[in-house]
């Protein structure tokens, strides 16, 4: 049963954040509660207070920045994401990804920014905008600092926020001309037992560029740098064999275990899998939109 | 779910076996141990075990019973407990294992973790994940104290 707590409705992000050093650990940002409200009714958390971020004015949509970057207001809706025409010409693994979320129930209203900032570990964005660079804007009264996205993730369930930070806004700055990014999943509960996104440059037959990340395998979402440097560099026609490779060094970078979502021996097998798919879709994307 | 853990640990086999034993410098070396007592000496210990994973915080009152003991190579214990705020369920068979090797004694966990109820569903991966990080732990501040003991 979900016991009381107080709504919090700020009317700003510097209110927000003074509501969250006043309450200290009794107050929790709301931003959907999808999850959040999820794990309180089991009894498995519990806030006195909540902060809704929802209605900040400015802390949801997405707009195109002139240098092409996707700046995407924390509080906006996966649903928002899914449908939102810029977000599909332009970043149309992203649309895809989140169209693929959970079920419409939860992308409706749960946020990209509440699925980053919860960090459950089996989640989709995650890793998929580590491909993309992918930064996030932390506020506070009185400060602000732009991070990494990959710095975000501490461990399971927790991020780098301080107490009275909050997450507002995702800038994911556009991939390099003759470029694709994928992202791929499997999973057979209601959560990904594995997620792998790649995004590829390509030039002069050449791979230019190779970005791998894994989510849902291991406590946080990751680059794989090692494995996207098996790729880099190498001709295309030859990449079938280095792809091996690199999806062996993913595999074993991922830190999968044994769980209900399958032996670790499988979730590594699924990262190889994931990512020869994922990396081949990239390649034929890429070959697709020159053809167009 | 299955963890096996070895480390090698430069004293003999005698003293690490020993140490075993000491229930209050063994607590010592478990993350989160608080609480920890004889109900009756070699045979059944309680102890509390507490562990944060970001926001949630669960705590399990053990009670551990030992199953079989050969000294100083092997013995054989089962730890149960449930969740005082939330429905779980947390068991653990441990069998650890004591051999000579060159430079002192190896050490070698084997645990078998299970985690039931609502607390198995929702946070599998996670919880299984803090049981790994905890015999890590655990290990590491076993050998830590022997050694620096001994040098």
């Amino acid at each position: 049963m979900l016991r009381p707590f107080e709504l919090c409705e700020p009317a700003s992000v510097a209110e927000a954040s003074e509501l969250l050093l006043r309450h200290g650990e009794a107050a929790r940002i709301y931003a959907g509660g999808t999850e959040l409200i999820l794990a309180m009714k089991e009894g498995l958390i519990h806030y006195d207070y909540l902060v809704n971020v929802k209605t900040v004015p400015g802390l949801a949509g997405v707009r195109l920045d002139a240098d092409g970057s996707l700046r995407i207001g924390a509080a906006t809706p996966h649903r928002v994401l899914e449908r939102d025409p810029s977000v599909s010409e332009r970043f149309p693994a992203i649309a895809r990804m989140e169209a693929d979320v959970a079920n419409v129930r939860v992308r409706e209203v749960g946020t990209l920014g509440g699925n980053l900032c919860f960090a459950e570990p089996h989640a989709d964005p995650g890793a998929l905008l580590q491909v993309f660079d992918a930064t996030v804007r932390l506020e506070r009264k009185g400060g602000a600092r732009t991070i990494p996205l990959e710095r975000l993730f501490v461990g399971p369930f927790e991020t780098c926020l301080e107490g009275d930070e909050l997450l507002t806004e995702i800038v994911v700055p556009p991939l390099a001309p003759r470029s694709a990014a994928v992202y791929l999943k499997f999973g057979f509960l209601e959560r990904p037992s594995v997620g792998v996104g790649v995004a590829v440059t390509l030039a002069d037959g050449h791979v230019a560029d190779a970005r791998i990340a894994v989510g849902s395998v291991g406590p946080v979402p990751r680059r794989m740098r090692d494995a996207e440097a098996r790729l880099q560099d190498r001709p295309v026609a030859d990449s079938e064999a280095a792809l091996a490779e690199a999806g062996r060094i993913a595999a074993r970078a991922s830190d999968a275990i044994t769980d209900l979502h399958g032996s670790a021996e499988y979730k590594e097998h699924l990262v190889g899998v994931l990512l020869r798919r994922a990396f081949q879709a990239a390649l034929a994307a890429v070959a697709g939109s020159e053809r167009r | 779910m299955r963890v096996e853990r070895e480390i090698g640990i430069r004293a003999p086999r005698e003293t690490v076996w020993d140490f075993l034993w000491d229930v209050p410098r063994l607590a010592a070396c478990i993350p989160g141990a608080k609480e920890v007592r004889t109900v009756e000496d070699g045979k059944r210990y309680a102890a509390v075990v507490g562990e944060r994973v970001g926001p949630f915080r669960v705590e399990f009152p053990l009670e551990i019973e030992v199953l079989e003991v050969e000294p100083p190579a092997r013995l054989r214990a089962r730890a149960g407990g449930r969740d005082r705020s939330v429905d779980g369920l947390v068991k653990v068979d441990l069998d650890v294992a004591l051999t000579v090797v060159e430079d002192g004694t190896a050490l070698r966990i084997l645990a078998e973790i299970a985690v039931l109820g609502k607390l198995g569903t929702l946070g599998h991966s996670v919880i299984v994940r803090k049981g790994i990080e905890i015999i890590d732990r655990f290990a590491g501040a076993v050998r830590s104290h022997l050694e620096a003991k001994g040098s």
